[in-house]
């Protein structure tokens, strides 16, 4: 269940608006470091797709973290070449 | 993607907001030394504010204050130019270069009413032909003599005004993988198209591609197909200039692309270039050789039959503050990421009363960056290409510029053949 929406969403016209609304609702909210608010100070969260996985590019404006928190279905693991 | 609120906080450039806060930190050219040869003043906008830029009539010196008279809002623009300072043209009010009211000549010499008015003023100086201006709080930092901008050679600029949010130009510059596609694939198309010879060299596909944090900015590094981590292209790489500058070149050209923002939905986008081929031989300079190159057509259609005008059209076709609520990012994008990061980043310096990235304090003679010589492993056709398929190719200096560069490779050669 998805919190309540606390962003200004794109027109109901805009073709990834429902979509938006998601993507924006379960990506991390605080930094995985010091547990601040992301939204709220300062930090930003930049979501990308690599395949299935969900990146989400994360700088915490409280304690300057800056790394990744991936979303994924499935561990994989790519060999090096042998 | 990013929430309506995060695009705009990211992409609003007027006073008051953070993002335009942050960019008041910097220096902008904003006119060239000729536009005040046959005028002394001339309206300029910047960071969504109109300006009226000055040139005094014997000492030469430059200022900047805000178009509007505090008195009842008539332009300085067609006021009178003294040597110290600006007068407007509406009841003679005086201003001097530090925004000080000096003279009220209806007001009988009335200094308290005097010392309660006080005009906004910049900084305005003159580097590489171009007139540089600050509007932030004081005390100004140094204005940063970019290699580009101070080094010797030919010195050429073009300029448009585009309709759109400076910041989607700054995300393409950390977007290396465009180049392939649209300076590759699709130019490629083109060329077949219409029958012309698109570069080949635009062309090879990137194996890697890597963005590292420097003290200017960004620092963007490729591998192309045929390449190794031991070509220029990665070894040295070239960068993104926090906030509003990319450093590119190779084959003799070292160019810095400069996005000056006018508002949330006007950019003044330059290409200032400056050819010193080794081995080439030029004439000095007085001042860059300046134009205005073209991206529309007769029809209205973007002009897409050389890079920048690729360029361009994306840009443009983002449309004026692009919806980042709607966009997917994958992979390749973790550039633009890294970029949205950096400029929160420096939002927040700002707020706490610190100096932004790229601050320059100490006085200096240039500021050397990196960017690769050798290019794409293609030099005399990436600088053939580079002026004829560039925005260059509008420049009244292009065959010049050309015979500079066939020259210098002519006497490379010859040396070489020699040795």
């Amino acid at each position: 269940m998805l919190p309540p929406d606390p962003h200004r969403l794109p027109p109901p016209s805009a073709w990834f608006a429902r979509d938006a609304e998601r993507h924006l609702l379960d990506r991390p909210r605080f930094c995985p470091m010091c547990g601040e608010g992301l939204d709220t100070d300062g930090g930003i969260t930049t979501e990308y797709w690599a395949g299935d996985a969900r990146h989400f590019m994360t700088w915490c404006g409280e304690c300057s973290w800056f790394g990744e928190v991936v979303r994924f279905d499935m561990v994989t693991i790519t060999e090096a070449e042998h | 993607m990013l929430t309506v609120e995060q695009n705009e906080e990211l992409t609003r450039v007027g006073p008051g907001t953070p993002m335009g806060e942050l960019l008041r930190r910097y220096w902008y050219p904003i006119a060239f030394e000729q536009d005040f040869d046959t005028v002394p003043t001339k309206t300029v906008r910047l960071l969504g504010e109109n300006w009226t830029l000055f040139k005094t009539p014997k000492g030469g010196r430059y200022g900047i204050a805000a178009e509007a008279c505090p008195h009842r809002n008539a332009s300085l623009t067609y006021g009178v130019v003294h040597e110290d300072g600006i007068r407007c043209g509406y009841h003679g009010w005086k201003w001097d270069f530090d925004g000080n009211c000096v003279e009220q000549p209806a007001e009988a010499d009335n200094e308290n009413f005097r010392t309660r008015v006080k005009q906004k003023v910049g900084k305005a100086e003159v580097m590489g032909g171009m007139v540089w201006v600050y509007v932030g709080p004081s005390p100004a930092p140094e204005l940063p003599r970019f290699d580009v901008f101070v080094m010797d050679g030919v010195k050429d600029v073009g300029h448009a005004t585009l309709p759109c949010n400076w910041l989607q130009i700054m995300e393409n510059s950390v977007d290396p993988h465009h180049v392939e596609w649209l300076h590759g694939y699709y130019f490629e198309f083109l060329g077949q198209t219409e029958g012309f010879d698109a570069p080949k060299a635009f062309q090879k596909k990137h194996l890697r591609t890597g963005f590292e944090e420097m003290e200017w900015g960004i620092l963007k590094r490729r591998v192309l197909e045929g390449g190794s981590e031991e070509n220029d292209d990665w070894k040295v790489g070239h960068p993104l200039v926090f906030p509003f500058y990319m450093r590119v070149g190779g084959a003799g050209i070292d160019q810095m692309q400069i996005r000056v923002p006018i508002d949330d939905t006007t950019t003044w986008k330059l290409f200032y270039s400056n050819h010193a081929p080794e081995a080439g031989v030029w004439e000095p300079q007085d001042r860059p050789v300046v134009y205005e190159y073209r991206w529309r057509d007769e029809q209205g259609r973007f002009i897409t039959d050389y890079i920048e005008g690729q360029d361009i059209m994306a840009w443009v076709s983002q449309g004026p503050i692009t919806d980042r609520t709607q966009e997917h990012l994958g992979r390749s994008d973790a550039g633009v990421a890294m970029l949205r990061k950096m400029f929160k980043e420096n939002m927040r310096k700002v707020a706490a009363g610190e100096d932004p990235l790229g601050t320059v304090r100490e006085k200096h003679d240039i500021i050397p960056l990196p960017c690769e010589r050798d290019k794409f492993g293609a030099e005399r056709e990436f600088a053939e290409a580079f002026i004829t398929m560039g925005s260059m190719r509008y420049s009244p200096n292009k065959q010049a510029l050309l015979d500079l560069h066939a020259d210098a490779w002519a006497r490379r050669e010859g040396a070489k053949a020699k040795a």
